[in-house]
């Protein structure tokens, strides 16, 4: 990028810089470091032209062209914002809309005027279980909505015009029956399948490191390509994959480790996809992203960065995909929750405002800043609506959504982005040695590291090396009280309640066929290699199943005994 | 020869602890740190995923352990913690303990059901395990000899 006079230069500027820096420290009396990234990156006090030596120009490219380090689109945020798409849900469905309404209100707004919905299904509905069963108990409605049923997405989504609104179905491993909900719901209200919009999640792949119980990886990686095949054929504008790096981050993964386990998992399923019949470049469209932005600001803005560049190359280089909408990383930023604290909690607005403006420069499609309460409670309203607030003030107020890509030059953010670029790619290559991102998630190799990696994060903070203000650092002995948000008890019993009427008046026969016919599909499902998943019964036995009402619950109960449920590691 | 030191020979290797969350919570970060470090102190730690609180009793009683751990950050914990102590009945001696996010009020239901202990977001493993060793040490319960 430098011709070899400025390089030249570059190197003495650098000498002189360095001798500065070794007197300055002498005079401090300071014995100088090896400073790091939280990931463990070597970073410099200073960045010069040289240190971008190797870095091919094509590598940086411009906005919207390929390989996408600097955005989707040649615009990123002047003529389309992104998508304010804060998390929403929380006891009955009503209670649910309200909060949306609240939010829709205040100005949360997608693309082209769309509302976009980012729903949360509750503990018992991740769980795949009904309310009324015993495990559910004081779990129904919380961290999420109590949305079992055809009728429960009635009382959702009443009056609201299906067409022209997106919604974000957020489910642990109950997607086929919550999206088959949402379809039999718009069956109902006259809409096709074709003409909704929004995402599922496909998130079993989570598995290899979150605890929760799951089903087996290899029926996890085949449940996700039977959504993406469906999909595909019917509901072409639906996004069916999301690519939980978020998740990863929250469970202690570096920045690193978040994006090269995405990418390996990216591998897995592009190859999975190809090989029950689906083109790369069809599966690629519709899958986006759902990444962390957490407290070292540099690197989490490099790492999507990295991401964008790793993503498109490997995908074209190995999979042969060229359309643009198949190369780029569409992500739904997730300001951390794991980087925020009970202790001192309105200084998280601090943190996450940090975070947001971070995901901003970086350029991001959509984003939900966390709650400042979000360590001790689901958010109140006042908080849901000061944490979109954050979003607005940036997009507002700051300027900084005139000019895409703002850092792209930076010495040290081309450095740093091609540093984690290289970490991440040998992440993943790392899994391809193993056989795959299935195999390490069966090896339990991708938890272990994960794993390793939040330890060691626990231990820096144990021992005060790396700082949390509040935690271990300019510590408080009063606390601040905050108000709690609480779901009503009341919740539980109504939807029990509802439950026991929708049981008792449903369609017994109708009930009954629908559920032989899902349990005959998913039996045949199960003894099905990823190769010969050539039809979409499961998905069209799980609608006719939802048609029939039948909860989500009841629906996975069937899946659950023909692929195997259970817990995803042992300790 | 330290009091720390003998601690580690005699009495931890003794100290069996069960630690467990409910499956449908996923945030398991700070309860699976927590088992590496109890088993640093030289406890014995069995780590239970569990849907029912029933099952959580059960390994109690099958591992004979000392002491129980319940994690719980997304709600449901009174009703968890509430069937556990009932499924225990005589508690035999077992220490029970938190952690994970519980609001202020419920921990003071949780401490007056017979909890002894929660540690919430920001203690550290170090507390918990100091704690534990305490317990076991007012506790001189048969099978865990202390010497100084």
């Amino acid at each position: 990028m430098f011709v070899p006079e400025t390089l030249e230069q570059s190197r003495t500027q650098s000498r002189a810089w360095e001798e500065d820096f070794r007197q300055l420290a002498a005079k401090l009396r300071i014995e100088p470091t090896q400073s790091e990234s939280h990931s463990g990156l070597p970073i410099k006090p200073a960045y010069f032209p040289h240190d971008l030596e190797d870095i091919p120009f094509a590598d940086i490219g411009a906005p919207g062209q390929y390989p996408f380090t600097r955005g989707n689109l040649a615009a990123q945020y002047q003529l389309m914002n992104w998508a304010n798409q804060p998390v929403i849900g929380y006891g009955l469905p009503e209670q649910t809309r309200q909060r949306m309404d609240a939010l829709a209100a205040q100005g949360m707004i997608g693309y082209q005027g769309r509302h976009f919905y980012n729903l949360v299904y509750d503990l018992v509905s991740h769980e795949g279980l009904d309310p009324d069963h015993p495990a559910s108990r004081g779990r129904v409605g919380q961290c999420g909505m109590a949305v079992y049923s055809v009728r429960d997405m009635e009382r959702l989504f009443k009056d609201l015009d299906l067409t022209r609104i997106n919604v974000v179905h957020i489910t642990y491993y109950q997607v086929i029956p919550a999206l088959a909900q949402y379809i039999a719901y718009a069956e109902r209200r006259g809409v096709r399948p074709v003409d909704l919009r929004g995402n599922s999640m496909n998130w079993y792949h989570q598995a290899a490191y979150v605890g929760m119980s799951a089903f087996p990886a290899h029926q996890g990686l085949k449940l996700a390509v039977a959504l993406v095949r469906y999909c595909a054929q019917h509901m072409p504008r639906w996004n069916t994959t999301n690519f939980f790096g978020y998740g990863v981050e929250e469970a202690g993964g570096t920045a690193i480790q978040e994006i090269g386990l995405m990418l390996a998992f990216g591998i897995e399923l592009i190859r999975a996809c190809h090989s029950a019949g689906i083109e790369p470049e069809v599966a690629l469209e519709r899958f986006g992203f759902q990444i962390a932005q957490a407290n070292d600001f540099f690197e989490e803005i490099c790492k999507i960065r990295a991401l964008r560049q790793i993503w498109a190359k490997t995908m074209h280089e190995r999979f042969g995909a060229n359309k643009p909408a198949a190369l780029q990383v569409r992500i739904h930023t997730h300001t951390s929750g794991a980087c925020l604290t009970a202790q001192q909690p309105l200084v998280n607005l601090i943190r996450t405002t940090l975070h947001a403006f971070g995901a901003a420069i970086a350029g991001t499609q959509a984003m939900e800043v966390s709650s400042y309460d979000e360590a001790l409670s689901i958010p109140t309203e006042e908080a849901a609506t000061l944490a979109l607030r954050v979003q607005q003030v940036i997009q507002e107020e700051t300027n900084v959504t005139r000019v895409s890509d703002p850092l792209a030059g930076s010495y040290y953010v081309e450095a740093l982005t091609a540093q984690i670029a290289k970490a991440a790619m040998q992440v993943a290559a790392s899994i391809e040695l193993q056989g795959g991102y299935i195999s390490a998630q069966q090896s339990g190799f991708i938890r272990r590291e994960v794993e390793g990696s939040a330890a060691r994060w626990r231990d820096l903070v144990q021992t005060g090396a790396r700082r949390l203000v509040g935690v271990n650092c300019y510590t408080t002995s009063t606390p601040d009280p905050v108000p709690i948000f609480k779901v009503d008890p009341e919740v539980e019993r109504l939807a029990i309640e509802r439950l026991v009427e929708l049981r008792r008046t449903r369609d017994t026969n109708r009930f009954t066929q629908a559920m032989l016919r899902l349990r005959d599909a998913a039996t045949d499902f199960a003894r099905r290699q990823v190769d010969d998943l050539r039809d979409d019964q499961l998905m069209l036995a799980a609608i006719d199943a939802a048609r029939a009402e039948a909860t989500t619950g009841e629906m996975m109960g069937v899946l659950k005994s023909a692929l195997g449920w259970g817990a995803p590691h042992e300790f | 020869m330290s009091s720390e030191a003998s601690w580690t020979r005699v009495v931890n290797a003794r100290i069996r602890v069960l630690l467990a969350k409910p499956t449908q919570d996923c945030h398991d970060r700070g309860v699976r740190y927590l088992a590496t470090k109890f088993r640093d102190a030289g406890f014995e730690v069995i780590f239970l995923n569990f849907l029912l609180p029933s099952e959580v009793v059960n390994a109690a009683v099958q591992e004979d352990v000392q002491v129980i751990g319940i994690s719980s950050s997304s709600g449901g914990h009174l009703a968890v913690f509430a069937d556990v102590i009932a499924g225990l009945k005589e508690m035999d001696g077992r220490l029970l303990i938190g952690g994970g996010v519980i609001p202020v009020e419920d921990q003071q239901t949780l401490q007056q059901m017979g909890v002894r202990a929660i540690f919430g977001p920001g203690a550290s493993a170090e507390e918990a395990v100091a704690f534990v060793k305490r317990w076991a040490t007012a506790q001189a319960a048969p099978n865990v000899v202390v010497t100084e």
